[in-house]
């Protein structure tokens, strides 16, 4: 690497670079209970969803 | 972190966007080093800003003149100024996580917890963003049919903006370009002093004008709330904080940043409705009639007021347009793992300026079907938000919690009291509006 291309990237943070940044993270295992946390509450959202479009659409009729 | 100049000299690969960033951090370390505190805040000002007034867009500006219209001041005065207050921990908390990760909320997301949670916030987030976009451009043609010009000026003009907030590769000047514009929002304090509303009615007519009916409560208090707090803002804020270089040691400058644009857009959003507060007692205006919201106001409060009104419909769609198509390319972008930046080129990033427009076509196409039903879909925008934001939720608290990404950075107790305290808030009043529409359309309880 040049002395120009140093001095162009000294302001970054080295977690900053793209090439670091395009390396995921590690994953973290959930717990059954966060698991199943997370999935009622995907499907409240979705239930819940549902159901406003419903009355959206039935309103409109 | 370490800093890269006090780093082993094995630097990463250097890209083009890592040069570009790094070209506006040194202005952020001169500044900081030169002890220039205003104008290290200027530099450093600009995602919480943009998600907050960005959040004051077209449908939520019509929510609150409507509900000053129907209701009064005395229930919203105190509301939306506490409901900014909630905005800025959940939007405190994602600046943070971008700032300590250099990342944006949909990749750790699916990095951390997986690829089926990364995808379902993209999901929710795309269906919501088209919703809101859609609503968008019904409020620029709102403001448009004040001064008699159409659904194509409405969506040409829509378009052009994002079209040129893509010039330059920069995220600075793409940052700079909507700032400028979102500041036009203050266009509905200029409104509210215009109409010259009689405040003392107003606000004395307060609660007794609330209405009857639970399931109308419940509507005008999952709209206000989604009219504050969103998902797309919590995309936005962190993917922008990322993109314009933060670090762990501009935390402080992001809250002034967020606290900021929380003030603004509460003192903004109140002009709506303090405008709008001229239309009560005079037969105050129905959901339907949003559709001539600043003619209504103008038979009122005159020319002046309605014309001021229109335009600030016009600057709020206009910037939401820009802000959460941003917040759905840096979304798409990420899930997908792409280049997801503003300092790349469209040629380096296909993906995420084609994402960016691609939402905002749709939508604009979406309003020139001729009978669509545009002004029902403005009004149920952030009602879907608000069903879809605890999910967001739960997953941002988790992230500003996980000390292996935050270390010391990770939230406090106080921050988790309160943002869980949001989340639920936020489930409640969604969940019980949701369920009570939906047994009302089946007949199972009455209107």
């Amino acid at each position: 690497m040049s002395e120009q291309e140093e001095e162009l990237i000294m302001h970054l943070e080295r977690d900053q670079f793209v090439a670091e940044t395009s390396r995921p993270v590690a994953r973290v295992s959930l717990t059954p209970l966060g698991r199943a946390g997370l999935w009622a509450l995907r499907v409240f959202a979705v239930a819940v969803s549902g159901m406003v479009i419903y009355a959206f659409a039935a309103a409109l009729r | 972190m370490r800093q890269a100049a006090t780093a082993p000299l094995a630097f990463p690969p250097l890209t083009e966007q890592d040069a570009v960033r790094s070209a506006d951090r040194s202005r952020v370390h001169e500044a900081r080093a030169g002890n220039r505190r205003w104008w290290l805040l200027w530099l450093l000002v600009g995602p919480g800003i943009l998600a907050m007034l960005g959040e004051n867009d077209g449908p939520s500006m019509l929510a609150y003149a409507s509900d000053g219209a129907q209701y009064g001041l005395g229930l919203f005065v105190p509301f939306i100024p506490v409901l900014f207050a909630l905005a800025f921990v959940v939007q405190e908390m994602a600046m943070r996580v971008g700032a300590v990760t250099h990342r944006g909320y949909g990749e750790l997301v699916l990095q951390r917890y997986g690829a089926a949670w990364g995808w379902f916030a993209a999901a929710d987030l795309t269906i919501t963003n088209l919703i809101t976009l859609i609503a968008e451009f019904v409020a620029i043609r709102v403001g448009l049919a004040y001064f008699g010009l159409g659904s194509l000026v409405a969506v040409a003009l829509g378009l052009a903006a994002v079209l040129f907030t893509f010039s330059g590769g920069r995220y600075w000047r793409w940052e700079r370009i909507v700032l400028g514009l979102a500041l036009f929002n203050g266009l509905f304090l200029i409104a509210a002093l215009l109409s010259s509303p009689h405040l003392g009615g107003a606000s004395s007519a307060g609660f007794s004008h609330l209405p009857g009916s639970v399931n109308t409560l419940l509507l005008l208090l999952a709209s206000t709330i989604g009219a504050t707090v969103t998902p797309w803002m919590i995309f936005f804020q962190q993917g922008a904080s990322a993109d314009k270089g933060m670090t762990p040691r501009d935390i402080s400058e992001g809250r002034w940043d967020t606290a900021a644009g929380a003030v603004l857009a509460a003192l903004f959003g109140l002009g709506a409705l303090v405008a709008g507060a001229a239309l009560l007692g005079h037969g105050g205006i129905t959901a339907f009639s949003q559709a001539d919201f600043p003619g209504a106001l103008g038979h009122v409060a005159g020319g002046a007021a309605a014309s001021v009104f229109a335009l600030g419909l016009i600057e709020a769609g206009a910037v939401a347009i820009l802000t959460i198509s941003a917040s759905t390319a840096y979304a798409a972008a990420e899930c997908v793992g792409v280049a997801h930046s503003f300092n790349s080129s469209p040629r380096e990033a296909v993906l995420f300026y084609a994402a960016d427009f691609g939402v905002a076509a749709l939508a604009a196409v979406v309003i020139l079907i001729p009978g669509a039903p545009l002004l029902s879909i403005a009004l149920n925008a952030n009602v879907l938000a608000t069903v879809l934001l605890p999910v967001s939720l739960v997953f941002l608290i988790m992230l500003a919690n996980d000390r292996g990404l935050m270390g010391r950075n990770a939230n406090r107790r106080s921050t988790n009291a309160v943002a869980i305290t949001v989340a639920t808030l936020v489930g409640a009043c969604g969940a019980a509006y949701g369920i009570d529409s939906f047994l009302q359309t089946i007949g199972v309880v009455s209107s």
